[in-house]
């Protein structure tokens, strides 16, 4: 949640920027915003105005990398990149560590194998690097490399924009977590339920057994004490 | 003697002090106890159902800061008291009020504290005696008596007003309400006594629904902070609420993190701790019942043994 205030602030600036421009210059502002290093989040600058009005025009082609830096992956880049501009090293660093992280959103274990296709790395040092010192020093994800299984276990990740249909699936699994939690609540309701009852029974039990003894060791002594004495 | 009326004073108390007060107690208590309890049983056969002694009370003075109209009663410490001259050892008092002022410069001497059930007539003279410290000082009566089917706290504190009765003003005690404020290393050992706490009927069975209980709430609490989530979603999907990036992606996150113990590993390891404490109970009512089974056989051949040596048979196992 850290990264949101970290992004906050430029976001907030480039917005203010994108407003005021136009065309040729705006282009130039969405190539400065995806180098960024710290910014992460591009739909509050294509939800500004200015930005949409690309569209159509000869700068559409910032408008449409605009949004594969909020919603795509390095793959996905490089089977479009006859139709975007060409990237700075910046910019592939930051569509890589997006990459990462749309990745993350599948899956909790990510193995290297994958990691590797999808970031165009060939050998695991340069992926572990890349990792450490590009997401999680960024902050941007938080989990244990296993290098012996070769995977990455993903304990947090920041998020990323959200294309417009997500947001019924989170709906649905926010839904999905709620209902699991009452029935929890109720099963942990019958569980404390169940204790008490079986605590209940026991005490009687014991209860009974105590009088029962106590019965018979009346009974043993009223007893002819000549009986004991059996010679 | 106490009507229940405040002159507009809060009065807020820390844990500390109520723990001081009843360790003082049980001190002084046990204390006083233990030669009576080798009195008693030696006397036991005669009877004698003498009453037990009325339990010690034990006096001490309260300290903490007064900020305007609120009232902070933050530590205390104990007093000598002289039941001769219903006073308290003022040299002391003042000698400890000293040392304290170093450590805590800040805390005043906000009154004093005792046990019991009642405020008495006596209490008003130390009271009194306490004015000159400070002009209106509190007094912190703590129930020593154990009542489980009391749900609050057995303290009360009193304040003192000047009340005209039968026209002649008096000193009056007057109960007043407080809260409880707790500091953070306060409220961590308070949770941390709480949990030890199987004294009375601690069987397994209100342990383990204490913890549920523990549990639940704490379930409770993480659902409501959910369905919250929830309908803030379904506004914003509905168009009620304008669409807020930022927090989007922050609940998107979250949701990710989501099927947390789903991984195969987890499973395998959870059912094999699972399995290691099914065994080792198995195994410990195994000893159980075989230890009860042979002092079973045992009493047996004790009870049934007679007939064995005369008959020349051995004894039944």
């Amino acid at each position: 949640m850290d990264i949101e205030q970290k992004q906050a602030e430029h976001i907030d600036y480039f917005v203010k920027q994108a407003s005021n421009l136009k065309g040729t210059a705006l282009s130039t502002v969405i190539v400065e915003a995806t180098s960024h290093p710290s910014l992460f989040a591009f739909s509050e600058i294509i939800a500004a105005s200015n930005v949409l009005e690309l569209e159509g025009t000869e700068n559409s082609a910032s408008l449409d990398l605009l949004r594969m830096f909020a919603y795509g992956t390095w793959s996905e880049y490089k089977s479009a990149a006859d139709r975007l501009p060409q990237l700075v090293p910046d910019q592939v660093l930051k569509l890589k560590q997006l990459t990462v992280l749309t990745l993350a959103e599948t899956n909790k274990v990510l193995p290297y194998d994958l990691l590797m296709q999808e970031l165009d790395v060939t050998n695991v040092r340069e992926l572990e690097d890349f990792l450490i010192n590009d997401c999680m020093y960024v902050g941007i994800v938080r989990g244990k490399l296993d290098q012996l299984r070769r995977c990455f276990e993903v304990q947090f990740a920041a998020g990323r924009d959200l294309r417009p249909g997500q947001l019924g699936s989170m709906i649905q699994t926010l839904a999905n977590w709620l209902s699991t939690s009452e029935n929890l609540l109720v099963s942990i309701q019958e569980k404390i339920k169940w204790a008490d009852t079986m605590s209940e029974i026991d005490k009687k039990h014991k209860k009974e057994v105590d009088e029962r003894v106590e019965e018979v060791k009346k009974t043993l002594s009223l007893k002819k004490p000549g009986r004991l004495v059996d010679q | 003697m106490a009507s229940s009326s405040s002159s507009g004073l809060t009065f807020k108390l820390h844990p500390l002090v109520i723990v001081n007060i009843s360790d003082h107690y049980t001190r002084v208590k046990s204390q006083s106890l233990s030669p009576h309890s080798a009195s008693a049983s030696a006397s036991a056969a005669d009877a004698s159902s003498l009453p037990p002694p009325p339990p010690p009370r034990v006096f001490g003075c309260v300290i903490g800061v007064q900020r305007g109209r609120t009232v902070e009663i933050f530590n205390s410490f104990e007093l000598l008291y002289d039941p001769s001259t219903h006073s308290l050892d003022r040299a002391f008092l003042e000698k400890k009020q000293e040392l304290y002022k170093k450590v805590f410069p800040h805390f005043y001497i906000l009154g004093w504290y005792s046990t019991g059930s009642d405020a008495q007539e006596s209490d008003m003279i130390i009271h009194k005696a306490l004015m000159d410290i400070n002009e209106s000082p509190v007094y912190v009566l703590l129930n020593p008596s154990i009542n489980p089917a009391q749900k609050d706290l057995p303290i009360t504190i009193y304040e003192s007003e000047l009340h005209v009765i039968d026209g002649i003003p008096q000193l009056i005690f007057v109960r007043s309400s407080y809260t409880i404020e707790t500091v953070e290393a306060e409220r961590i050992s308070v949770d941390h006594v709480a949990h030890l706490k199987p004294s009375d009927g601690g069987s397994a069975a209100t342990q383990l629904a204490a913890h549920l209980t523990g549990i639940h709430s704490a379930i409770k609490m993480l659902n409501s902070r959910i369905r919250v989530l929830h309908h803030y979603l379904l506004a914003m999907q509905k168009g009620d609420i304008p669409c807020e990036n930022s927090l989007l992606r922050q609940v998107s996150s979250l949701l990710r993190r989501l099927p947390a113990i789903e991984s195969e590993k987890f499973q395998d390891d959870f059912l094999m701790e699972y399995n290691d404490t099914l065994l080792i109970t198995y195994l410990a009512m195994f000893t159980n019942c075989s230890s009860t089974m042979n002092e079973l056989v045992d009493k047996f051949n004790a009870a049934y043994d007679r007939q064995g040596r005369r008959g020349g048979r051995t004894a039944f196992i």
